[in-house]
């Protein structure tokens, strides 16, 4: 059936998506990340200069923003397309400079209580945390209960204070107490059944895997020698172990690098890493580990100590190297000695980082399943006791901050599913993810625009404290570096094909060679490639093709409807609306100054890239009485190069009618401005003067 | 296909002066392929309209817009029913039998051709059209390597080239290519260059009665049958 074209001036083709309001695919950093955030959004906000919404945005889908954006491991950027074309988009710096420069320190969260079932959560790390945030959103009632002195967990024992300052942190906690959570530190739970007893309905085990393995070698127990964990802990709670100036870490994880990096800190001149495999098998972030070389941390590969001996004071650490075997359980090639390769390192301390398990008291009656992990149904997350969920390292043994505030999140779900008798509601409607490499030809098109690394303290200056080593952005970097995002998933449909007469005018006119004819003689515009420029939406002849986000177009006649109601009372005259791009910096209040300080109503259309902009939407500025219309591109920071003069077409046909209804062509101006005051200057002086004459 | 080219706004202003309620009806085959009528085309004709009527403070007319798929096919026709009820006249943005067939259709009802025909040809690159047939009725193509004298060559000779062309170019236009200069080369590429030895003789222009009529053999033994 071919669909009629729209009568009413005020639907534009995008109304008919509501239909399908959720059509657009899922990016890959969104699928890549635990907590689902919807990433190309808030970067597409940053890019736009409208950090506000963009700390909306990142707070819709992640209980602390501010604590991910300093210590996420962004698997998200691993995933990221951009890394085909040239590096990936450096999304957590990104999400750190928008909760920073959108205010999140000072975001208030509120809480009503709904329900009077009680909720106990054992252990106050991010999993913790997240579940008593989200069930408090839901309306229960929450206690949480903290064996140490200090609430965060790991948060706050583990990672270090250079990676994740602890204002960051205590802002967070005291948002959860303003909101009704409250936590009880200096609180070691026993007994689950006491919980029952005090009448809390359901119970969430989230304790962690704070207890080190260990290496098993003679003289282990030796003053001098500490485990990774304890020695993290000890330092963040304020201890000051003394390490003197020799020192070693063992292991390759994270912790060892953490632990290692905090010696240095602490004053230890000469810090080595051991790690019995090679630097491929080496599982620390690899960000963290460039840090530490760069403060002066050594690696030694291939290498495992056997034996510790304590003589005055001293520790002789023998070791042993190592050769790759064949690959084991995790995958990873297995590490055997090499006979009489026997050396002996004097040391004055060594650390201990191989791997830590959870510790889960026996009086809790849950079952333990392999590496002494808690057993749980992965689905419903109970334990094997009713009302007991389990969530966070103390289910899957070590891992990232973010997959622990997903598993916090997801329990607190399942906890209400529990409470209110529901059966546990999984969304069995999987969206589509976005996959696939981009084409050879799609990435040539692209413009290459390296990634914008935040600055960092200088190395020297890193290990005198414990202060952040990472800056943050500031506006130029982040909106620079937000510009760089493909916005996968969000590109060009055609939706209505009755109506695609395979004009090929799409083929012909996409920057990215992206629209192809099949071989039934159907043009196709895979979403893989396609990079959302919206040319071919607002070339097709026959209006078939429409972008997966609507907004990007839909806005353009709302704000011109909003002009038109405005502008009734307005007295300010001349009228004049210029579609301007948003992005960049450009889009970010430079233009505000345009209408303070002139007289003329000058209103802005903000457009995303003013490709976008149809000859419909610049006749309709003229009908609602602009005298005088502009259009304003973003310039040389444009995503593509030949921007302006497919604009320039649309413009010169427009003059054309103008000129035939009676209107001067030169009322209607585009600019591709690094000047605002190009606008401001010369367009309204030009229109004033033909004011005058008329 | 049918190209066509929109009529200038102001031919098309004076066209609907009469009349208050008007549809501009566009065609979604060759008119939307040729950017002369397709629904993008409808929507800014109709923007057009509106600017300029609010420009003249002339605001009697209503305008309503549709684009059927082709307007040269009774069945689509159908679809305008309901629109045409209360229209004083329709702006049709399809070809010259696009406009034909509605004034067919509808009898009582006055419509307006919003493009100029212009030939049957093809796409040479975006936004740029090129004749290519004129429908004589006997194709030669086979005789000329697939490139038709009577549309291309200025003066539509059977015999050429003529002693106008140089190098490669027709004296008429020295941008365009000669027709039959064209011939002889793909004639010489295909090793088919005998049939530049070959006469052939004029058109019989009077042998073409119009307006021609195609009907098919089946329809041609159906009928046969029921008589």
């Amino acid at each position: 059936m071919y669909s009629p074209s729209n009568t009413d001036k005020r639907n534009y083709p995008a109304n008919r998506t509501e239909k399908r309001p959720d059509h657009t695919l899922i990016p890959p950093c969104q699928a890549a990340c635990p907590l689902h955030m919807d990433i190309r959004e808030y970067v597409d906000l940053v890019a736009q200069g409208k950090v506000m919404e963009a700390l909306q945005s990142i707070r819709a889908g992640n209980p602390f923003p501010s604590i991910c954006a300093y210590v996420c491991t962004h698997p998200c950027e691993e995933a990221c397309r951009r890394s085909q074309v040239d590096k990936p988009i450096a999304i957590r710096a990104l999400k750190r400079f928008a909760v920073e420069f959108g205010g999140d320190r000072v975001v208030q969260t509120e809480a009503e209580t709904r329900y009077s079932d009680k909720v106990a959560i054992v252990g106050s790390g991010p999993a913790g945390l997240a579940c008593a945030y989200y069930l408090r959103m839901l309306g229960y009632p929450v206690i949480i209960f903290e064996a140490h002195t200090e609430v965060g967990g790991m948060l706050r024992v583990g990672i270090p204070q250079y990676r994740l300052p602890r204002e960051v942190l205590d802002t967070e906690v005291h948002r959860l107490n303003q909101m009704g959570v409250e936590i009880r530190t200096n609180t070691r739970v026993v007994s689950l059944d006491l919980l029952f007893e005090l009448d809390y309905k359901a119970i969430f085990i989230t304790i962690g895997a704070h207890q080190s393995l260990r290496m098993g070698i003679k003289g282990e127990e030796s003053p001098g020698v500490i485990d990774g964990a304890t020695f993290l802990k000890e330092v963040n709670l304020g201890l000051k172990p003394s390490l003197d100036e020799n020192v070693a870490v063992v292991g390759g994880g994270n912790v060892a690098v953490d632990a290692a990096r905090t010696a240095a800190r602490l004053g230890a001149k000469n810090v080595n890493i051991l790690y019995r495999r090679s630097k491929k098998e080496m599982p620390a972030d690899p960000t963290e580990v460039a840090q530490a070389l760069e403060e002066g941390i050594k690696i030694r590969y291939l290498i495992t100590p056997t034996a510790i001996e304590r003589k005055n004071g001293q520790l002789y650490v023998t070791c042993v190297r190592m050769k790759l075997g064949k690959p084991d359980s995790s995958g990873r090639r297995q590490p055997i000695p090499v006979e009489g390769s026997e050396t002996v390192k004097k040391l004055d301390s060594l650390i201990t980082a191989t791997g830590q398990v959870p510790q889960t008291p026996g009086e809790f009656g849950v079952r333990i399943g392999r590496g002494s992990t808690i057993q749980v149904d992965p689905v419903t997350l109970t334990t094997n006791r009713a009302g007991v969920f389990a969530g966070g390292d103390a289910v899957t043994g070590p891992a990232t901050v973010t997959e622990a505030l997903a598993a916090g999140r997801m329990a607190a779900n399942r906890i209400d599913d529990y409470l209110q008798h529901r059966y546990p509601v999984v969304s069995s409607e999987e969206q589509d993810t976005l996959t696939g490499e981009l084409l050879p030809e799609t990435i040539e098109m692209i413009r290459k625009i390296g990634r914008i690394e935040p600055p960092m303290l200088p190395p020297v200056k890193r290990t005198k404290d414990f202060a952040p080593i990472e800056l943050g952005y500031g506006w130029e970097e982040a909106i620079n570096e937000a510009r760089r995002c493909l916005r996968c998933g969000m590109g060009a449909e055609i939706r209505f094909q009755d109506k695609c007469a395979t004009c090929l005018t799409c083929i012909r006119v996409c920057p990215y060679h992206v629209p192809y004819l099949d071989e039934t003689g159907t043009v196709k515009i895979p979403p893989d490639q396609c990079q959302a420029c919206g040319v071919c939406v607002a070339e097709c002849p026959a209006k078939a093709i429409v972008l997966r986000n609507p907004r990007d177009i839909r806005n353009i006649s709302e704000e011109l409807e909003h002009v038109y109601k405005s502008t009734a009372e307005s007295k300010n005259k001349p009228l004049i609306i210029g579609f301007c791009c948003q992005y960049g910096l450009f889009g970010t209040g430079a233009l505000g100054s345009l209408w303070r300080g002139t007289k003329a109503g000058v209103w802005i259309v903000p457009v995303l890239c003013i490709a976008k902009v149809d000859p419909e939407h610049i006749l309709r500025a003229f009908e609602i009485g602009a005298e005088g219309v502009f259009i304003a591109g973003c310039g040389e920071q444009c995503a593509r190069e030949n921007t302006s003069a497919q604009v320039m077409q649309r413009v010169e046909k427009v003059r054309k009618v103008l000129k035939a209804i009676g209107i001067e062509p030169e009322r209607l101006k585009m600019f591709i401005p690094g000047a605002i005051e190009q606008i401001s200057g010369f367009f309204l002086e030009s229109l004033v003067k033909q004011e005058a004459k008329e | 296909m049918i190209v066509a080219e929109q009529k200038p706004l102001a031919e098309i202003m004076r066209m609907l002066a009469p009349y208050e309620n008007v549809l501009i009806l566009g065609c979604g085959t060759c008119m939307t392929v040729c950017d002369a009528g397709g629904e993008r085309e409808v929507t800014f004709l109709h923007d057009a309209l509106r600017l300029a009527q609010k420009k003249s403070g002339d605001v009697t007319h209503k305008f309503t817009e549709y684009t059927i798929k082709r307007q040269c096919d009774p069945e689509f026709l159908e679809q305008l029913h309901d629109r045409i009820s209360g229209v004083d006249a329709v702006l049709s943005l399809g070809c010259g039998i696009g406009v034909q067939a509605i004034a067919e259709r509808f009898i009582d009802l006055p419509v307006l051709p919003g493009v100029n025909t212009s030939f049957m040809g093809m796409t040479k690159e975006a936004g740029i059209w090129d004749e290519r047939c004129s429908a004589c009725g006997e194709c030669r193509l086979d005789d000329t390597a697939g490139i038709c004298p009577i549309t291309r060559c200025t003066k539509g000779i059977l015999n050429g080239p003529c002693a106008g062309a140089k190098n490669g170019k027709c004296e008429a236009n020295k941008e365009m290519d000669c027709a039959w200069i064209l011939i002889y080369e793909r004639l010489e590429r295909l090793q088919q260059l005998e049939k530049m030895r070959r006469y052939y003789p004029l058109r019989n222009f009077r042998a073409i009665p119009r307006p021609r009529r195609i009907t098919s053999n089946a329809v041609i033994e159906a009928g046969e049958s029921d008589g």
